[in-house]
């Protein structure tokens, strides 16, 4: 028996009820041990190392696309790594350790297998604390909710384990010292002062497994959607016979030669699972799919109405996430409508960005330049290539559009001229 | 913190939970003996507004009702934090466990440890053991006790130790909840050893209350002091504290350099019109790069100065630099 144990007979009564506490305590003290040499500091936030050659992973608002970024792990030990692969709308970027060689490391764990109410740890250096003497701070609590929708964090874990500004791009750990996601949004209190209020979120670790290799290859990331299809979202009163709100999502309208329609997808489809996820209202749908690449072809199972047996038909199949044709020439198709430029896919809010300028093409005859980010088509605000393309599906061949561009930090006016597609465009 | 406990006991399957619950109990009915009360009068009371300056109430203000204490020997000396004892007091009355009310004289204090010695005419009080410092271990289980809003009835919160050394050493971290009610209560093991007296949740301070980050000055800081608090009679500070400049902005290194990743409420640099996300280019008309040139060149100044900051901004996109001038003042860390 050793000294805690006496103590803590003295005063509780049953030796039994100490036992178990001194468990809890050694399973606590173990995983921090395990964890804790691989926590990296980095700039303003955190960061941990997930690979002995020193892949360290953080959120995309701490470490950007940034080069030579100084990198302390825990105790100290300083080095300095690139930013390799980053993901705004999935705030995650990837850094290589120069040099890096026999680092501790903590591996991903599964973040589908957790459950509400087990416990997590968050270690992070909020408030810059941990900075005088390299040492992170550790905070405990639970997984609150799983698969939780909140903008760009599609699919977040949310925990009560208290991540405040700082912990940004630490890691969430489970007690057998794996990480199950990557802190990076909090609840806040009023007065914007940025205080954790028991409400955190992090990126799962199975997102971040699934897009590993495309970090690895380095570059800009872009998220799987499903192309070519209007969906609406079970118990819509202006549809009939598509269930109640919670049961799924439907299919409201299909775009020809769609991967939906390749998937024998027809209208009026529910789907109502997707990788073994329910798919029970849009934003999940979104969760779902936006942490898989486009590319990836998912299964779903779902139901559909049988006219005659008045009675839903189970169904089930596979579905490739993003526009076949799009994902080699990202995803530039309005109609038949040639505006000579290729946006670089993705859902964030800053715009449409040009990723590519056709030579000779309307959009280079209009001056638009690669890096330019499109605002406004005319006067209408465009947060995302999908609303560009709604504005511009409603043009024809022919008619200007009136753009504003955003270029090295200056507005501007660019006159778009409309052309036609051809056939082999 | 406490659902997390009951959490991994569930999911241990057996009854854990009830155990953890009974030695908690066992901790605060051992402690709270030594946890005070206390009530302070005061004629102003500038550390206790909030973040509106105190033109509004709000979240950030300190409330009114009791204070905590923690009892530091049995012949009548008790710690607290500073802050619950700042101001131009007129009246500190502290109310001891058994409802026993004495008014207290505040003697020295020490602001960067945020702790403050009182006295009252009072003996056989009961004192806690103290915590042997390099037995403690980051992630151990802790509790903090205090007596407030009801002077007859302590409060418990749980959590573990984040971090062992903050502040240069001197105190420790915690995610147990710390708030205006139960700070200058004591940070205890589980087994009712005293590791700190809990500060530094001044409104100023970035973390504020309750946001799962509260500290605890450690006995051992404290040992070393408190003489020294002791014979200071009237209030004042217990000794010279080297303490650094700060305007209130939290800088880090960000992309284009140095980044405001914070500004704090209510000070110096929300008053010069700083925001999160400027990027600080010049201190004073000298180029910086990154956030350690700017501490460098911010402690070659002195407490008063007001200097000019040129600052980069994205305004709708735009780029535009501004000048903040703002005071640089004593750090309240």
């Amino acid at each position: 028996m050793n000294i805690l144990t006496a103590a803590l007979i003295l005063f509780a009564q049953d030796a039994k009820d100490v036992e178990k506490v001194k468990e809890l305590q050694k399973k606590l003290h173990d995983v921090i041990e395990k964890v804790k040499p691989a926590f990296v500091f980095l700039g303003g936030g955190s960061s941990v190392c997930i690979d002995p050659d020193g892949w360290v992973i953080t959120n995309h608002h701490v470490a950007g696309e940034q080069k030579n970024i100084q990198l302390h792990f825990a105790g100290g030990k300083a080095y300095t790594g690139d930013v390799v692969g980053w993901d705004p709308n999935g705030d995650l970027s990837l850094i290589k350790v120069k040099g890096g060689k026999d680092l501790p490391f903590c591996e991903l764990g599964d973040s589908d297998g957790l459950k509400i109410g087990q416990p997590v740890i968050a270690v992070g250096n909020p408030f810059l604390l941990g900075n005088e003497n390299w040492e992170p701070t550790v905070t405990h609590g639970i997984v609150s909710a799983l698969h939780r929708y909140q903008d760009w964090y599609m699919d977040a874990i949310q925990t009560d384990a208290q991540i405040n500004p700082g912990n940004s791009g630490g890691p969430l750990i489970t007690m057998e010292g794996k990480v199950v996601g990557i802190n990076g949004r909090i609840e806040v209190r009023r007065f914007n002062n940025r205080v954790n209020t028991g409400i955190g979120y992090a990126i799962p670790s199975n997102q971040i497994r699934r897009y590993l290799p495309h970090f690895k290859a380095g570059g800009k990331i872009r998220h799987g959607y499903l192309h070519g299809v209007t969906l609406g979202e079970t118990g819509d009163t202006r549809y009939e016979n598509v269930g109640e709100y919670g049961d799924g999502i439907f299919i409201a309208g299909i775009d020809e030669g769609s991967p939906v329609e390749k998937a024998k997808l027809r209208e009026g489809d529910i789907i109502t699972e997707i990788e073994g996820q329910r798919s029970y209202n849009l934003n999940r749908l979104h969760g779902i799919v936006g942490t898989w690449p486009p590319g990836s072809t998912l299964k779903f199972k779902g139901k559909r109405w049988n006219k005659e047996t008045k009675a839903f038909d189970p169904l089930e199949g596979k579905v490739l996430l993003g526009d076949p044709e799009a994902l080699a020439s990202k995803d530039a198709v309005v109609g038949n409508l040639d505006f000579g430029f290729l946006p670089a896919f993705d859902y964030d809010d800053f715009g449409v960005e040009v990723d590519e300028v056709e030579q000779d093409g309307p959009a280079a005859k209009a001056g638009l330049k690669p890096g330019d980010v499109i605002k406004k088509v005319d006067a209408v605000r465009v947060k995302s290539w999908a609303d560009m393309k709604a504005e511009l599906s409603r043009k024809k061949a022919g008619q200007t559009v009136k753009l504003e561009v955003a270029r090295d930090g200056k507005e501007m006016n660019v006159d778009l001229l409309l052309g036609e597609r051809k056939a082999d465009q | 913190m406490i659902a997390a406990i009951l959490a991994v006991l569930l999911v241990q399957g057996d009854d854990s939970t009830a155990s953890f619950a009974k030695v908690l109990r066992a901790v605060k009915d051992k402690v709270a003996p030594c946890v005070v009360a206390i009530d302070v009068t005061r004629t102003a009371d500038p550390d206790g507004k909030g973040a509106s300056g105190g033109g509004n109430r709000d979240y950030y203000e300190r409330p009114g009702g009791p204070t905590s204490g923690t009892v530091w020997t049995d012949d009548g000396y008790i710690l607290t934090s500073w802050f619950n004892v700042s101001g131009d007091v007129k009246k500190i009355v502290v109310t001891m466990h058994d409802g026993k009310q004495y008014e207290a004289k505040r003697l020295g204090y020490d602001e960067a440890k945020d702790v403050a010695l009182l006295k009252i005419e009072a003996k056989n009080l009961q004192a806690l053991p103290k915590a042997k410092f390099d037995e403690l271990k980051q992630g151990d289980f802790v509790a903090i006790i205090g007596r407030s809003p009801d002077r007859e009835v302590v409060t418990l919160n749980q959590g573990i130790l984040s971090a062992l050394g903050r502040f240069k050493g001197s105190a420790v971290q915690t995610d147990a909840e710390l708030n205006y009610g139960n700070v200058g209560g004591p940070l205890v093991t589980l087994k009712g050893e005293l590791i700190g007296v809990t500060s530094h949740i001044k409104p100023q301070q970035p973390w504020g209350q309750s946001g799962g980050v509260g500290f605890a000055t450690k006995t051992g800081e404290i040992d070393k002091i408190f003489e020294d608090l002791k014979k200071v009679k009237a209030g004042g500070v217990s000794g010279p504290v080297a303490k650094a400049l700060w305007v209130g902005a939290l800088f880090v290194d960000g992309g284009e350099g140095v980044m405001v990743q914070q500004v704090v409420a209510n000070s110096p640099a929300e008053e010069a019109g700083f925001e999160e996300g400027d990027i600080v280019q010049e201190f004073d008309g000298k180029p910086v790069k990154t956030a350690e040139e700017l501490a460098k060149l911010m402690a070659e100044k002195k407490a008063g100065d007001i200097v000019p900051f040129k600052v980069k901004r994205k305004v709708k996109d735009k780029d535009v630099i501004k000048t903040l001038k703002a005071k640089l003042e004593v750090s309240p860390n």
